[in-house]
């Protein structure tokens, strides 16, 4: 008697006033249902319910979650059917928190009950919501019909699990599905969108890619968000389906959405192409045609942002059609968008644009991709306008896309065609007046490099390599001196002490460029460069050209290049010999420790610690 | 050296975008005042030397000029003040010139600009960003107590003058500026109110500004000053120039603007002044930083009001 004492508050508070106490004991409802034992809580607990669900939203939602977790306690998945009553009324409910939980619950509580249950009180359930006058019944009624067709998954756990899937009668099925296409017929917009929703689950697909009307037929109305979601859910409806279902149910839909009036909805098409078109081995070429002739009528689009979702899935979508479709219908659409307008689609297109290489076969490649290439190439974003804030890219971007492709488009093309073909490109890329476009020529320059071979690399690449170390911009010399380790890395010690290196560690530059430097910028980019290389050559070099360049810069007029030969020198003394360090190095920082400048002294100092 | 390698760390912080703690700005701004009050008026520097304009807080924008420029302290700088306002991140830009200040003070000089002041600050953003991202206005009242610290002109290898915005109607001579009791608020007219305020333009002597304060002083005020100081150039920024920037009666006058697409919209490119130790010139001109190099403005800490 004692035990129960608290359960008997619980119970009481239940019907307390304040909605703080009702809200607890709400939430510790299983205890009131464990300590009533099944059959109380089927015959008085529930029926109690039943009656108070009048209450406040808040609990309402509580009750709601409470439910979809109850089976156990009313006795098990036999006499489940109990709770569908509370939930069914917190359905019918005006607060959306409380439908969706109890639809929620609803789902939960149908997923563990056995098939003929299902029958008996879940369908009917799902025809009354969806017969209601008011509409947010109606709404609920939208997420139940996955349940109500009985092929969610179901919880393993269940013991009464059924192997086979759910055999509805054929008129059945047919009542429910008639009843779904009313919902997407609804006068609400509300209801429709909640039905387009939905349209994408398994269930509504099924049998054989039957879909319910409204979805085939005209669009789901006028309001933009339904015929959004209803885009967004044939991709999970095509993915589902078999190649001719697809073909004959998802791409009318995709047509018809290409013509939408709404940009917005235009643009979504990208997205579920590929998947209706899925594989091409299995299409006809004239049916493959279709999404063929859909997709040029959005690369024709009046609206950038559809033009630019078409450029950024080409390649994607190319890949499900046949070659000579991609050849005949797609290339001459792209020859238009690279002259596009827009520097958005432009850009797009560039990232993407080599995708097709490897699609069309090298003869079409030289033929007509690599003009455009060479195109895009050469593209200066002319814009009058200051650049949006929003969306501000730089200027560069068609080019700065396309630059990260080279390497691709080389193993593609073959040494001989790069040399001729887009060799005087990348000469003119290289002193671009974006520092960003240099920047990425110099990056994709040692995976090129490698490609090329050490000759190809020495006659014609190796001059531009040595200019970079001269730029302007500190960000370029920097990686023009990681560029000449990779380079050692790749060509050998050998090659580039007798190429590289004397060219990389000089202090003086005879010959100005256009993004010239000046003199102490060379002594440092000398000095980094050192430090860059000093783990990767031998000792040869090392004591050969490498410390004597150092050294040679101690008295440099400059205090930057002093502390810098300073930070060099500390980061040499590990990598040579002791008696080295004794007899050339530290005589060296010891005159730089009493520097006038208190930076050069601070590094000489660091410096001199670590010679021990 | 416990305070140089703190000091690293919180440079390294305010690189990334991410502001110090409030005593940690405390700290900063007693370490700067000390460099900062042995500081002349008409500060001496070295060439090499790189010229920087108005920063106004775009932080992302400083960052791409130290990618074009290099960093500090393998290259020297010289900013012309306007560090703050108008721009999203005041509060980071100042603190991080500030700390460099701190750790290189002879790699890096900053004079004061007209909106390094309290009156201004109130107005164009650095007090509401302060007292947003620091839930009090504390750490606005170091910085301002700093900005009264800041030099207010500068003298590369004494050819080169550089100064915020210009010229003054009661200074014929740098000795004039030498004698200047800094350390106070900008005020609202008089020679430290004009370096700071006024605009050279295409007229004889001396005119009206329509900032309402400081002059409009033209080519031949500038040969005047120049001649009688034995000066080659002078430097200043203080006005947005679209090309990044200008020079002005025969070359004697150059404005640098270091503030790429202005508060975000104008569209202008910005330039850096480089200068090697024989003084020879090499402007670099650099856009705005690319979308996907900046940061979206941080979600801030609730302030400690809230807790």
């Amino acid at each position: 008697e004692q035990s129960l004492y608290p359960v008997a508050v619980l119970i009481d508070e239940l019907k307390h006033e304040d909605i703080q106490l009702r809200l607890n004991s709400i939430r510790r409802l299983s205890t009131i249902a464990v300590a009533l034992g099944p059959e109380r809580t089927r015959n008085e607990l529930i029926p109690f319910l039943n009656e108070s669900i009048d209450d406040e939203d808040e609990v309402l939602v509580a009750l709601a979650e409470e439910l979809g977790g109850f089976v156990e306690y009313v006795g098990g998945l036999e006499y489940a059917p109990v709770l569908l009553g509370p939930l069914e009324t917190l359905a019918t409910v005006e607060e959306t928190l409380v439908r969706d939980k109890s639809v929620e619950a609803l789902n939960k509580v149908s997923r563990q009950v056995p098939v003929a249950h299902l029958l008996e009180h879940l369908v009917p359930l799902v025809l009354r919501l969806q017969a209601n006058d008011w509409f947010t019944s109606r709404i609920s009624a939208c997420g139940l019909f996955a349940a109500a067709y009985g092929e969610q998954p179901r919880l393993p756990s269940s013991p009464l699990l059924s192997p086979q899937p759910t055999s509805l009668s054929a008129p059945l099925s047919a009542e429910i599905r008639a009843s779904f296409t009313q919902l997407c017929h609804d006068d609400t917009p509300m209801v429709r969108r909640a039905a387009a929703s939905n349209l994408g689950s398994r269930q509504l697909a099924q049998p054989h890619g039957r879909l319910p009307r409204p979805l085939v037929g005209p669009p789901l109305g006028l309001f933009l968000q339904v015929r959004l979601l209803a885009v967004e859910n044939c991709v999970g409806v095509g993915q589902l389906l078999s190649v001719s279902a697809n073909q004959a149910v998802v791409l009318p839909i995709v047509r018809s959405v290409s013509q939408d009036r709404s940009w917005r909805v235009r643009r979504d098409p990208a997205e579920i192409q590929p998947i209706s078109s899925r594989a091409p081995a299995e299409l006809q070429p004239r049916s493959s045609r279709d999404p063929a002739e859909i997709h040029r009528s959005r690369e024709g689009d009046p609206e950038a942002e559809v033009r630019t979702a078409a450029a950024v899935k080409l390649a994607a979508f190319s890949r499900m059609l046949a070659p000579e479709l991609v050849v005949s219908q797609i290339l001459p659409a792209v020859a238009e968008l690279c002259s596009d307008g827009s520097q958005h689609v432009r850009a797009s297109l560039a990232s993407d644009i080599m995708g097709l290489a490897p699609l069309v076969g090298k003869g079409a490649t030289i033929e007509t991709l690599l003009p455009l290439f060479l195109q895009l190439l050469k593209d200066e974003f002319p814009e009058a306008a200051p650049p949006h804030p929003a969306r501000s890219r730089p200027r560069s971007a068609v080019r700065l896309n396309l630059i990260g492709a080279l390497p691709a488009v080389n193993a593609l093309l073959g040494v001989e065609l790069l040399a001729t073909a887009l060799l005087p490109a990348i000469e003119e890329l290289a002193e671009d007046r974006q520092w960003r476009v240099r920047l990425a020529v110099v990056d994709c320059m040692p995976p090129l490099a490698a490609q090329l071979g050490v000759a190809f690399f020495e006659e014609k690449l190796c001059a531009m390599c040595v200019r970079w170390l001269q730029d302007c911009v500190y960000t370029i010399r920097e990686s023009a001196i990681a560029n000449v380790r990779k380079l050692t890395e790749l060509f050998g010690l050998e090659w580039a002490a007798a190429h590289l290196i004397p060219k990389a560690t000089r202090t003086r530059t005879p010959t100005p460029t256009p993004h010239h430097t000046h003199p102490p910028h060379t002594a440092r980019r000398a000095l980094s460069t050192v430090s860059s290389l000093a783990t990767v050559v031998g000792s040869d070099v090392l004591y050969g050209s490498l410390l004597p360049a150092v050294l040679g810069m101690v008295s440099d007029a400059v205090p930057n290049v002093r502390f810098n030969v300073a930070k060099t020198l500390q980061m040499l003394v590990p990598l040579l010999e002791p008696g080295l360090v004794a007899s050339q190095v530290k005589p060296k920082l010891l005159e730089l420790s009493e520097d006038h400048d208190k930076d050069v002294q601070y590094f000489a100092q660091r410096a001199l610690a670590c010679c021990g | 050296m416990a305070g140089t390698s703190d000091l690293d760390r919180q440079i390294e912080q305010l690189r990334r975008c991410e502001y110090i703690k409030e005593a940690e700005v405390k700290a900063l701004c007693a370490k700067a005042r000390e460099i900062l009050v042995e500081e002349s008026n008409v500060q001496r520097v070295d060439a090499p030397v790189t010229i920087c304009g108005d920063i106004h807080g775009q932080f992302y924008d400083l960052k791409e000029l130290f990618k074009v420029g290099g960093d500090v302290p393998d290259a020297n700088y010289l900013f012309m003040g306007d560090f703050v306002d108008r721009g999203f991140y005041s509060v980071e830009t100042f603190l991080l010139l500030l700390a460099l200040k701190v750790r290189y003070p002879d790699r890096i000089t900053l004079i004061r600009g007209n909106h390094e002041s309290r009156q201004i600050t109130q107005v164009y953003g650095f007090y509401d960003e302060c007292l947003r991202k620091y839930g009090s206005v504390n750490v606005w009242r170091y910085c301002t107590e700093i900005f009264d610290y800041l030099s207010l002109s500068s003298l590369i290898e004494d050819k080169i003058f550089c100064v915020h915005g210009g010229l003054s109607p009661s200074i014929n001579t740098l000795d004039q500026i030498r004698v200047i009791d800094r350390k106070q608020e900008v005020p609202h007219d008089g020679a430290m109110c004009d370096l700071m305020w006024s605009d050279p333009e295409d007229i004889d002597g001396w005119g009206l500004s329509p900032r309402g304060a400081g002059y409009l002083f033209g080519g031949d005020v500038v040969a005047q000053f120049s001649s009688t100081n034995s000066i080659d150039l002078i430097a200043r920024a203080h006005q947005l120039v679209m090309e990044g920037y200008k020079h002005m009666f025969n070359d004697t006058l150059v404005t640098v603007w270091s503030a790429p697409n202005y508060c975000y919209r104008c569209g202008n490119v910005a330039a850096i002044l480089e200068l090697d130790e024989h003084l020879n010139k090499n402007f670099k001109i650099f856009e705005a930083a690319p979308q996907d190099q900046r940061g979206v403005p941080a979600k801030k800490p609730a302030p400690d009001y809230f807790l």
